[in-house]
C-alpha cells in the first residue's frame, strides 16, 4: 500500500513538472506514466477516464489524478496522487511570487514583466484559437459565440451566468 | 481572515465548477473573480500572476490558486483557493466515475459540451484582448507580440523558453531605465 501511494505520487509529480502549457499539457504524460510504466490502467480505460474528466468542469490533471488515484488505492490514492500534481508547482509558484513581491518596485522587475506580457497575451490568444478549432461545427455555434460577446460587452453579465445558459441552451436545441 | 478564506475558498470553487476544457478555460472565470469580482488585484498583476504561472510547468488553475490566494491571505489563502479548485471536481470524478463513463456519450451531454465550447473561446479571446490593451506601450512591445507568434508557430521553441527569453530582453531594454 505505501509503495503503492508512493508510486502515485512519483508517478504524477513527474508528469506535472513536466508539463508546460496547463493542464492539457499533463494529459499524454499521465498517459505515459499510468498506461506505459506502471500499467494501472490500458488505453481503453484511461480515454475513458478521460472521457468522465472532460464530462466535468475544472482542471483536467487534478481530475485524472483523482480517478486513476481512487482507483489504485481509493480516497487515499486521490489525495497523493493530487499532492504529486499540485504540491512541487504551487510551491515553486509562491515563492517565486515571494520574490517578486519583494522586488516589485525594482526597475529590472518592472523592465522583465514588460517584455514579458506581450508573450503572455499572444500565448492566451493561441488557446483561444486553438480552443476554437473544432468548437463551430455550425452556424448556430457562431449564434452562440456572437451572442457571448453581446452578453459580455453590451448586457455585462458575469461568465458563469453566460456558460450556464449555453448548456441550457444546447440541450434544447442540438439534442 | 477567516471570511477572506472563505471568499477565496468560494471564488475559486466557482470558477472550477463552471469552466469546461480544462485549465485553461477557467482563466476568464478566474479573472472574473479575482479582478472584478473581489478586485484582489487589477489586470495588470492578473497578467503577471499568469506570465509566472505559465513559466512553470504544471496546471495552470492550481498555480493561479496558489499565487492569488498566497497574494490575498498568505500560505493559509493559498490552500483554501487550491482546495476550492481541486476538491469539488475531483470529489464528483471519484464518486461518480462510473456513472458519468455511461453517461459521457450521452446526446444531452454532447449537446450542452458542444454550446458551451463557443462560449468558452470567446472568453479566453476576450481574456487576450483585455490583457492585451495595456500590455502594449511601447512599438517595441509589438514587436515582442510578432517574434512571439513567429516562434510559436514556425519552430519548435518551447513557450517556456519564451517566457524566460522575453523576460530577459525586457531586462536588457526596459529594465535599466528609470521610471
Amino acid at each position: 500500500m505505501i509503495s503503492q501511494l508512493w508510486d502515485l505520487l512519483i508517478a504524477f509529480a513527474r508528469a506535472s513538472n513536466l508539463g508546460f502549457g496547463g493542464g492539457p499539457a499533463v494529459i499524454p504524460l499521465i498517459k505515459i506514466e499510468v498506461v506505459e510504466r506502471y500499467h494501472w490502467m490500458t488505453n481503453a480505460e484511461f480515454t475513458d477516464a478521460l472521457a468522465v474528466g472532460n464530462a466535468l468542469p475544472g482542471p483536467i490533471a487534478t481530475k485524472l489524478a483523482g480517478y486513476v488515484g481512487y482507483q489504485e488505492a481509493g480516497w487515499l490514492g486521490a489525495l497523493v496522487a493530487n499532492i504529486g500534481v499540485i504540491l512541487p508547482t504551487a510551491l515553486a509558484v509562491i515563492l517565486l511570487a515571494q520574490f517578486l513581491m519583494k522586488y516589485s518596485n525594482s526597475p529590472v522587475l518592472k523592465g522583465m514583466l514588460k517584455g514579458v506580457r506581450p508573450v503572455v497575451v499572444v500565448l492566451i490568444a493561441q488557446t483561444a484559437f486553438e480552443m476554437g478549432i473544432g468548437s463551430f461545427p455550425n452556424l448556430t455555434t457562431w449564434g452562440i459565440a456572437l451572442a457571448t460577446v453581446v452578453s459580455l460587452y453590451w448586457l455585462k453579465l458575469h461568465p458563469a451566468l453566460i456558460i450556464i445558459l449555453s448548456m441550457a441552451f444546447g440541450l434544447l436545441v442540438f439534442r | 481572515m477567516p471570511g477572506k478564506l472563505w471568499d477565496l475558498f468560494i471564488a475559486f470553487t466557482r470558477a472550477s465548477n463552471l469552466g469546461f476544457g480544462g485549465g485553461p478555460s477557467l482563466i476568464p472565470l478566474i479573472k472574473a473573480e479575482a479582478v472584478d469580482r473581489y478586485q484582489w488585484m487589477d489586470n495588470e498583476e492578473f497578467a503577471d500572476s499568469l506570465a509566472i504561472g505559465n513559466a512553470l510547468p504544471g496546471p495552470i488553475a492550481t498555480k493561479m490558486a496558489s499565487y492569488i490566494g498566497y497574494k490575498v491571505a498568505g500560505w493559509l489563502g493559498a490552500l483554501a483557493a487550491t482546495i476550492g479548485t481541486v476538491a469539488p471536481t475531483v470529489i464528483i470524478v471519484v464518486l461518480l466515475g462510473s456513472l458519468i463513463t455511461k453517461y459521457s456519450n450521452s446526446p444531452e451531454l454532447k449537446a450542452m459540451l458542444q454550446a458551451v465550447r463557443p462560449v468558452v473561446v470567446v472568453l479566453v479571446a476576450e481574456t487576450a484582448y483585455d490583457m492585451g490593451k495595456k500590455s502594449f506601450p511601447t512599438s517595441s512591445t509589438w514587436g515582442i507580440a510578432v517574434v512571439t507568434v513567429f516562434l510559436l508557430y514556425f519552430s519548435n521553441i518551447h513557450p517556456a523558453f519564451i517566457i524566460v527569453a522575453s523576460m530577459l530582453f525586457g531586462w536588457a531594454m526596459y529594465g535599466r531605465t528609470k521610471k
